[in-house]
């Protein structure tokens, strides 16, 4: 073996305490680095195989495509494989929607519809049905029997009269349990039947295509290509509906390799801080040594080496604990990752099970090679200005140094002392390495606080409050084409409105009803918006005045001036779509009002951001009253209902018997929404919590480092100070004190600089909408686990060094010598 | 009667072996001794003869394997650790061969250390006192990195002096110095002994030093010969 490996195996087991420590670190950055891209590439790949098996294969489809443009872009040179679908309508059942589709084989192939026996339908009256669909309609069969189907073909952009009609079954299809669960199904017809019902030139089909692949195409070439067919075949762009999760699952994401990238940037920069300041603390104490070794010969090039290779034999050691650490976890952690996003669907059901059988291997040799190549890059970039302080350490000067880390000569210090003020002149008389411990801890401390800033502002609680007013939303039910049930036609409930005074009072006669607010909407068209088109008008109750006033971010106006009727606000999601709206502009719209319709001019006065809750995604407001009266007709389409109680069962259950006797009314709550967003913010929190607390841990290795550093040199002192008097009472204070400056330095720049920082990520969240967030919170929950658990450490780290140093006799600690 | 209450310290069969069977050193053999308060004693011997560790034992750092140690009647390790170091600061006063001044503490701070340990407030007239008396009055902000080795081991000898403890006991304190600073240290503690009335233990290899003393004892194999 070479000498330079000699010393440096040697000084490993020497300085075992701190190799131990820097082994520790290494093992959890390796295990990090192995966790992120295996558990990041698993969730994909499991994610992309759960997909695989359940969303159709197309990447794109066009809407209303004639047949004889379908034909031309069948030759296209882009694309691969293609297939048509026709929407024949729906069938007329209460308590199931079931849409009746005509597919070609190409199609069924790109559905990945597979028929459980039987054929795809080719006569008129052939269907494919499936058990579900037979239950609904209360009738039994197989294959060659007769079925009776009432149903509503979609004519003319919307559905027509219900007829009824007798099919012959060709065919089966599995009902998945999502689809038994929400009772939704898909029934196929053949093109002759569509034929029979609709003139042939007003047959409009789905192209569903896949486009050729190059072999190593990304999502975004792919999605390029879609949009160049549709320009070129004159397809506009909301006619296309691309197939994202199925492109994504199968095409990378060139926003995907970064994200893993970052992640593990983060990780070897706190591996990189920890290993340099563990290393560094105990470089003074090594001076001597080093310049010994360069006195009897030793070159630059094998000083460096000793630092190097010393660093290196602790990771060879670390490495395979870190890589086994996360092989044994990383399928737990992705396991309960799912679990937490437990949503009780066919989906995850297939994702957990993916995940369980091993179906997707969560193990590539290629990311234990990424974790081994990058946890030795990130010891050597540790070590690098290390192993140029040994390189460049003067022979002579190393022999006479003693290091005391102090270096001043004079000093005023206090005319009395107390165990407070000796640990004070301590901890100043080393500032450079109270400092460097002080930051590399906060570094990482700043990280947790700022991300947990936005995961404290990503709250359930706001992000519900965000979505609905108050705890209930009542709406009526509206569909605008449905021949069927015109009066679910919103002019035409403009003229029965099941929103009246009496449902009001209902409502607000239940217990725990505070109030119930009445929100008018009336239903616009006209320039700019786009032809057909229909926007709305929210008319918001005067209870909402301030709201609204304070949500104005440019213009002014005030809900009073607003009550004239003739001034609207503008909410900014609005500008998404028509950019070129602008305060003072002149809007000619066409007010719809049961029967009627006139022309109105509204003027621009001020754009706003509301909450999508307050404005019931209606981006036209105005005041209630002023709504009130555009229409003769009760165009009240909400009651928000304000309970004094988020959740409570009773009025739920009460408010629920309410709404479905009606028949006619729809209601969403509080609790749903509340529901919806804990589900997914707890994945979030989870997987940000996970993985800063391992980074914290690696950093807590640092001030276990302090700590022992500061014993373990100045044992003989601490020894001096016992013999001159000091109790263990005393010795232990003043541990706790030194302990505690680190601590709470650590934790002032961490919550004090987390916090600053925390904030304009909060104003950055809000303005780019992740996560629905709009209010700023403090994290105190992470600011107090933060403190506690440092101050817990730290507490424990001082009980464990007294109690070590006490071990050894007070004159074996006297005649210590480094 | 006069002769009992002289006595400040008084050692009792006081037995401290290390090691086992070959390896066994019998560093203090069944030593008993009293020594009488105010004098000057010094302890010669060869090295390894096993004087510092009697001085140890004596001054309650080391724990005996048997016997007894009595300070002012008061057998010391009855006491239990805590209260073992507050008799430590109050009775006895240490100096060292190689100072042991805390680094990160100034002259002064070094001084007043074993009073601010033991809760007492700083009489600055006092402890200027003993500062002008060793001689570093010009040097009380220096840092022990800047003192040179006599002023270092003056500094020590005013810090064992401080609490005006009943006995000072001394492990070649003038072991690292040269001989013409040795004098003078020697003389300065002697002084200050007398002028404080406290008891002197001092470990020396030192012949000249040892015939200043009022008694010494000769340490050999672990036994005390006086």
């Amino acid at each position: 073996m070479k000498t330079t490996t000699v010393i440096a195996f040697n000084n490993m087991k020497y300085y075992k305490s701190k190799n131990i420590l820097t082994g520790i670190a290494i093992v959890l950055t390796t295990f990090l680095l192995f966790v992120i891209p295996a558990a990041g590439n698993g969730i994909l790949e499991a994610q992309f195989v759960t997909i695989n098996k359940i969303y159709p294969t197309w990447h794109a489809l066009f809407r209303n495509v004639d047949k004889a443009t379908a034909t031309e872009m069948a030759a296209h040179h882009d694309i691969a494989e293609y297939g048509l679908r026709s929407d024949a309508g729906i069938m007329g059942l209460e308590d199931a929607s079931v849409s009746m589709i005509s597919l070609d084989e190409k199609g069924a192939e790109l559905y990945r519809m597979e028929l459980l026996e039987g054929n795809l339908p080719r006569q008129e009256n052939e269907i494919v049905v499936s058990k579900g669909i037979l239950m609904a309609l209360g009738q039994q069969g197989t294959i060659g029997d007769t079925i009776k189907v009432p149903y509503q073909i979609f004519r003319d952009g919307q559905l027509d009269y219900t007829q009824e009609r007798e099919f012959r079954i060709s065919g089966f299809l599995e009902d998945s349990e999502a689809s038994l669960a929400q009772q939704t199904f898909v029934a196929v017809v053949s093109e002759s039947f569509i034929e029979s019902e609709m003139p042939k030139g007003r047959i409009t089909y789905r192209f569903l295509f896949q486009v050729k692949d190059e072999g190593s195409s990304t999502t975004d070439d792919i999605e390029y290509a879609i949009h160049e067919i549709a320009r070129q075949f004159g397809i506009s762009e909301n006619e296309i509906n691309i197939n994202q999760d199925y492109l994504y699952a199968n095409y990378v994401d060139p926003a995907y390799v970064p994200a893993i990238a970052g992640v593990m940037l983060v990780t070897v920069m706190a591996g990189i801080l920890t290993i340099y300041s563990i290393y560094y603390m105990s470089m003074n104490q090594r001076i001597q040594e080093f310049g010994r070794l360069k006195a009897i010969g030793a070159t630059k090039r094998q000083m460096r080496q000793i630092v190097l290779r010393e660093g290196f034999c602790v990771a060879v050691a670390a490495i395979p604990a870190g890589l086994l650490l996360g092989t044994l976890t990383s399928k737990i952690v992705l396991m309960k990752f799912v679990d937490l996003a437990a949503v009780e669907d066919g989906y995850s059901d297939i994702l957990r099970e993916v995940i369980r059988t091993g179906e997707v291997p969560l193990y590539h040799w290629w990311i234990y090679l990424l974790a081994i190549a990058v946890t030795l890059g990130t010891v050597y970039l540790s070590l690098i200005k290390l192993m140029n302080m040994a390189a460049g350490v003067s022979e002579v000067e190393a022999m006479r140094f003693h290091d005391a880390g102090i270096k001043r000569s004079q000093c005023k210090g206090y005319e009395s002392l107390t165990i407070g003020r000796l640990a004070g002149r301590n901890l100043t008389g080393n500032k450079k390495k109270s400092a460097i411990t002080i930051i590399s801890m906060a570094l990482t401390g700043v990280l947790l606080m700022v991300v947990a800033t936005v995961i404290s502002c990503a709250n359930p609680k706001d992000s519900a409050d965000n979505s609905i007013v108050g705890q209930y939303e009542i709406s009526p039910v509206i569909e605008n084409n449905n021949r069927e049930h015109p009066e679910r036609k919103w002019t035409n409930i403009q003229q029965d409105n099941p929103m009246n005074e009496g449902l009001k009072k209902q409502v607000e006669e239940l217990a725990g009803v505070i109030r119930v607010d009445s929100f008018t909407t009336v239903y616009v068209t006209g320039e700019p918006f786009e032809e057909g088109v229909h926007n709305a008008i929210n008319g918001i109750p005067e209870e909402y005045a301030k709201e609204i006033e304070d949500g104005i971010v440019e213009g002014k106006i005030t809900y009073e001036e607003l009550k004239a009727g003739d001034k609207i606000i503008v909410d900014q999601t609005l500008l998404h779509w028509y950019p070129d709206l602008e305060i003072g502009q002149r809007l000619n719209l066409t007010v719809y009002d049961g029967t009627r319709t006139y022309e109105k001019e509204f003027v621009i006065a001020a754009i706003g951001d509301y909450r999508h809750g307050l404005i019931n995604y209606h981006y036209l407001i105005t005041a209630k009253e002023a709504a009130d009266r555009l229409c003769e007709n009760n165009s009240t389409e909400y009651f928000h209902v304000i309970a004094d109680k988020d959740y409570d069962p009773e009025l739920d259950g009460a408010i629920r018997e309410l709404v479905e006797g009606s028949g006619r009314l729809e209601l969403n709550s509080w609790k749903a929404e509340y529901d919806k967003w804990k589900t997914s913010l707890a994945v979030l929190g989870g997987a940000s919590y996970a993985f800063l607390g391992i980074l914290g841990a690696i950093s807590v290795m640092n001030l276990v480092n302090t700590m022992i550093n500061s014993v373990h040199l100045r044992k003989k002192e601490l020894g001096m100070m016992q013999a001159i008097g000091m109790s263990d009472r005393q010795l232990m204070k003043m541990l706790q004190i030194e302990g505690l400056f680190y601590t709470l330095g650590t934790l002032a720049a961490t919550i004090g600089l987390g916090s600053l920082a925390g904030y304009p990520l909060f104003l950055y969240a809000k303005k780019a909408g992740m996560f629905e967030i709009s209010n700023y919170h403090y994290p105190w929950a992470a600011a107090v686990t933060v403190s506690a658990v440092l101050l817990l450490i730290q507490a424990g780290l001082t009980l464990g060094i007294a109690k070590s140093v006490k071990k050894d006799p007070l004159i074996e600690r006297i005649r210590f010598n480094e | 009667m006069g002769k009992e209450t002289n006595t400040i310290l008084e050692l009792e069969d006081l037995v401290k072996y290390y090691g086992r069977g070959e390896n066994l050193v019998k560093a203090v053999d069944h030593t008993s001794l009293k020594i009488e308060r105010g004098k000057f004693t010094a302890i010669v011997g060869r090295s390894g003869s096993g004087k510092s560790t009697l001085l140890h034992l004596i001054g309650g750092l080391d724990r005996p394997d048997k016997g007894r140690v009595l300070i002012e009647g008061k057998d010391i390790f009855s006491l239990k650790s805590d209260s073992l170091a507050q008799f430590r600061r109050k009775k006895i006063g240490f100096i060292f061969q190689d100072y042991n001044l805390i680094p990160s503490l100034n002259v002064w701070e070094n001084i007043v250390l074993p009073l601010g340990l033991d809760n007492r407030k700083v009489n600055r007239q006092e402890v200027e006192q003993i500062v002008e008396k060793i001689g570093l009055t010009d040097k009380k902000s220096a840092m022990p990195n800047a003192l040179s080795g006599g002023q270092k081991q003056r500094t020590a000898i005013a810090r064992a002096l401080v609490t005006k403890p009943a006995i000072i006991l001394a492990d070649e304190p003038t072991g690292n110095l040269d001989s013409q600073t040795e004098l003078e240290v020697i003389s300065l503690l002697k002084s200050c002994v007398q002028d404080f009335g406290q008891t002197l233990m001092m470990i020396t290899h030192d012949e000249t030093i040892a015939q200043m003393a009022d008694r010494v004892i000769i340490v050999e194999d672990g036994r005390a010969i006086t």
